[in-house]
C-alpha cells in the first residue's frame, strides 16, 4: 500500500483530472458564443439571469448556462414513438464520451523527472504517452460522427437521417486533409507523439512558422470536422431544421450540444500543441522557466495582474456611463460592478505581492544533473507544469474564439461546394505541402 | 426577353478566398471589439431597466374620461361598439342620473386580447369619452380573464400623469379642462 501511495503515482491520479478540461470549457465557450455573436451584431446579448444574491449577480451573462443546464437536466426525456429506442438512447453518449477520452493524448506540461521509491521517473504531460499518441485522438475524435450518424438514424426522421449522411459524408472528406496537413509536422518532427511534437517546436519554430500552409488547411478541416460554421450542413438549420438532432430534446440534446463544444475545446487544443507550441512560449522554455522559476512567475503574475486591472478599470468606466442611464435597476447593478471591480482590485494587489515575493525570494537550483538532464526539486517542477497549463488553456481558448469568429463572419457553404473544396483543391494544397515539406526535410534537414 | 446579369469576374485575390475571408473577420472584429469595450455605443435599449419615451399620440391601452363627479363621461351611445372592427367593445346601459344626458353605462368591457388597437373608437365617440393615449403598451397578465379591462379598470388613472396641455378635444356635455379634473380629484371627488 505504501508503496502505492508514491508521489509518481500521485502526480498521474492527478492528471486525469485533465480529462475534464474540455468540460470547463463549456461554460466559457456557450457565453463567448452568445455573446460574442451579439458583439459581432451589435446587440448586448443575454446578461440578465442572476443568481439571487446581493440584488442578483449576473457575472456577465455565465449564469445563463446555469439557467439552461437547470432546464435541460429537468425536462421530460421525450423518446419519439418512431424511434429506434435503444440506439435512439445510446447516440448521444458517444460525442461525450469522446469528448472525456480524447484529453487523454493531448501534453498539458512539459514531462518531468520525479524521484519515486524506484529512483527517478519521468512523468508526461498526457495521460496516455503512447508513440501512436495523435493517430488515437484522430481515431477517437473520428469515432465522434458515430453518434451523429447513429443518432440520425435511430431518430427514424428524414431531416435528421438527411443530418447524418450529410455529417458523414463531410467526415470522410475533410478527415483526409486533416491527416495529410498535419502529416507535415509528423515528418517535421518525426515521431507520432505529441509531447515529442511539442519538445521538437520548443527547440525548432512553432508549427504556424514551418508549416503555414498545413495550419490553414488543418483548421479548416477542423471546422469541418467539428460540424462548425461554414461547414455546418449537417444541422444546416434552414434546408432540414436541425439536422441529426432533430428529434432529440432535454438532456439527450444537451449533451450532443455539448459534445459538439467539448469537441471544438480538443480540436482548439490540439491546433494549439501541433501548430503553435503547445505548453511552450518563445524564449521561455521548460528548462528556461526551471532554472529562472523567481522572475518568470514574477512575470506571469504582472500579466495577470495588468490583465485584471484593464478589466477593473473597464467595469468603473462602464459603472459611471451606467449610472447616468436612470436604469430602475441601478443600485444594485452598480453594488455588483463595484463587488466585481473591488474583487478584481483585491487580486491585483494579491498578485503584485506575489510578484514581488517569487521575484527577490523564489530561487530553484536542481538537485543533481545526471549525464546533463538536471532533475529538479518537486514544487519546481509543479509550479512550472501548472504554468504550462495555464498557457496551453490560454492558447486553446485563443483558437476557440477563432472558432466562434469564423461562423459569425461566414455564411454557410452549399453541400457541393464543401465536396469540391474538400476533394479538388484542399487535398491536392495538402498533398503538395507535404511533398515539399519531405522534400526540404530530405534535403535540408539530412532526413531521419 | 430574359435579361442577363452580368456577373463580375473575380480577380485572383478574390478567387484564393482567404484574404476575403480575412477581410470579412477583420469587419467582425471590429464590431466585436467595439460592443465589447464601447457597450454604451451599440443601438440597444436596456429595457425594461430603461424604458423609452411613448408618444402621447400613440395608441395605447385605453381609458375612459372622467365627469367632474368621477362618472365616466360616456353615454352609452354605442357608436364605439358600432365602429369597432374587431367587437372587442361590450357596453351595457343604463337610465342616467343627470336630465341633459339619456343613458349612461352600467357595464363598459373592452377585451383587450381581441382589440387590434385600431383608434376607430375613439374617433367614433361623439362626447371625447374614450381615449387611447395612456402609453401604456406593455400589456401582460397571467390569466386572459384578465386582458378583458371592465369599467373601473377603465376609469382607474390619474390626471396627475396627463399633460395640462391634452392634445385632444374636451368639449363634451359635463366635460371638463384637466385642471379642473385635478383640483377635483384633490378635494378626494375620484370614484
Amino acid at each position: 500500500m505504501t508503496d502505492l501511495l508514491t508521489i509518481p503515482f500521485l502526480i498521474t491520479c492527478a492528471k486525469f483530472l485533465l480529462a475534464f478540461v474540455p468540460l470547463c470549457y463549456l461554460p466559457l465557450l456557450i457565453t463567448g458564443e452568445r455573446r460574442g455573436a451579439s458583439f459581432i451584431q451589435d446587440r448586448l446579448g443575454p446578461n440578465r439571469a442572476a443568481i439571487p444574491l446581493f440584488g442578483g449577480l449576473r457575472l456577465f451573462g455565465l449564469v445563463h448556462n446555469a439557467s439552461d443546464g437547470v432546464k435541460l437536466f429537468f425536462k421530460e426525456s421525450f423518446v419519439p414513438a418512431h424511434a429506434h429506442k435503444g440506439w435512439y438512447l445510446f447516440a448521444p453518449m458517444i460525442p461525450m464520451i469522446v469528448a472525456f477520452l480524447t484529453p487523454a493524448v493531448i501534453p498539458w506540461f512539459a514531462p518531468m523527472l520525479v524521484e519515486g521509491p524506484q529512483g527517478w521517473v519521468r512523468i508526461t504531460g498526457q495521460n496516455l504517452d503512447a508513440n501512436s499518441g495523435v493517430l488515437v485522438l484522430f481515431a477517437l475524435s473520428g469515432l465522434s460522427v458515430y453518434g451523429t450518424v447513429l443518432g440520425a438514424w435511430a431518430s427514424n426522421s428524414k431531416y435528421a437521417l438527411l443530418g447524418g449522411m450529410r455529417a458523414s459524408a463531410m467526415m470522410i472528406s475533410y478527415e483526409v486533409c486533416m491527416g495529410l496537413s498535419a502529416a507535415g509536422m509528423f515528418l517535421l518532427a518525426g515521431t507520432f507523439s505529441l509531447t515529442g511534437i511539442v519538445e521538437w517546436q520548443s527547440m525548432h519554430a512553432w508549427g504556424i512558422v514551418v508549416q503555414p500552409v498545413g495550419f490553414v488547411l488543418f483548421l479548416t478541416s477542423l471546422f469541418a470536422e467539428t460540424g462548425r460554421a461554414p461547414f455546418d450542413v449537417a444541422e444546416g438549420d434552414s434546408e432540414i431544421v436541425a439536422g441529426y438532432f432533430v428529434e432529440y430534446s432535454a438532456v439527450r440534446f444537451a449533451l450532443y450540444y455539448m459534445g459538439e463544444y467539448a469537441h471544438i475545446a480538443i480540436a482548439s487544443a490540439l491546433v494549439s500543441v501541433l501548430f503553435l507550441g503547445g505548453y511552450h512560449l518563445p524564449f521561455l522554455g521548460t528548462e528556461v522557466m526551471r532554472s529562472h522559476l523567481g522572475p518568470v512567475l514574477a512575470g506571469f503574475f504582472v500579466v495577470c495582474a495588468l490583465g485584471l486591472g484593464v478589466l477593473a478599470w473597464r467595469i468603473r468606466r462602464w459603472v459611471g456611463i451606467y449610472k447616468k442611464m436612470n436604469a430602475s435597476d441601478a443600485v444594485d447593478r452598480v453594488k455588483e460592478y463595484g463587488f466585481m471591480s473591488a474583487c478584481c482590485v483585491a487580486l491585483v494587489a494579491l498578485l503584485a505581492v506575489g510578484a514581488i515575493a517569487s521575484f527577490l525570494f523564489l530561487d530553484s537550483r536542481p538537485l543533481a544533473i545526471v549525464d546533463g538532464i538536471a532533475h529538479w526539486p518537486l514544487w519546481t517542477n509543479g509550479i512550472v507544469a501548472i504554468l504550462q497549463i495555464g498557457i496551453m488553456l490560454v492558447k486553446t481558448a485563443m483558437i476557440c474564439w477563432v472558432f466562434l469568429w469564423v461562423r459569425w463572419t461566414l455564411p454557410r457553404f452549399r453541400y457541393d461546394q464543401i465536396m469540391s473544396l474538400g476533394w479538388k483543391i484542399m487535398l491536392n494544397i495538402a498533398l503538395v505541402n507535404l511533398v515539399i515539406t519531405a522534400l526540404v526535410a530530405k534535403l535540408v534537414m539530412g532526413g531521419r | 426577353m430574359a435579361r442577363i446579369v452580368p456577373r463580375p469576374e473575380m480577380n485572383l485575390v478574390e478567387k484564393a478566398y482567404i484574404p476575403e475571408i480575412l477581410r470579412g473577420m477583420k469587419v467582425t472584429w471590429g464590431h466585436f471589439i467595439k460592443g465589447l469595450t464601447q457597450p454604451e455605443t451599440l443601438p440597444v435599449e436596456y429595457y425594461p431597466e430603461v424604458k423609452w419615451e411613448i408618444d402621447r399620440d400613440y395608441r395605447a391601452r385605453h381609458r375612459l374620461m372622467k365627469r367632474s363627479d368621477g362618472e365616466p363621461r360616456c353615454v352609452a351611445c354605442f357608436m364605439c361598439s358600432t365602429a369597432c372592427p374587431s367587437r372587442c367593445i361590450h357596453i351595457e346601459a343604463t337610465e342616467s342620473v343627470d336630465p341633459l344626458v339619456e343613458k349612461k353605462p352600467a357595464k363598459f368591457e373592452i377585451d383587450l386580447l381581441e382589440c387590434v388597437f385600431c383608434g376607430l373608437c375613439v374617433e367614433a365617440c361623439p362626447v371625447d369619452a374614450i381615449r387611447m393615449d395612456t402609453t401604456n403598451v406593455t400589456l401582460a397578465a397571467d390569466a386572459r380573464s384578465k386582458f378583458v379591462l371592465d369599467k373601473a379598470a377603465l376609469l382607474d388613472w390619474d390626471p396627475a400623469d396627463y399633460p395640462e396641455t391634452d392634445a385632444q378635444s374636451q368639449k363634451a356635455p359635463g366635460g371638463i379642462l384637466n385642471e379642473e379634473a385635478r383640483s377635483q380629484w384633490a378635494k378626494g371627488g375620484n370614484a
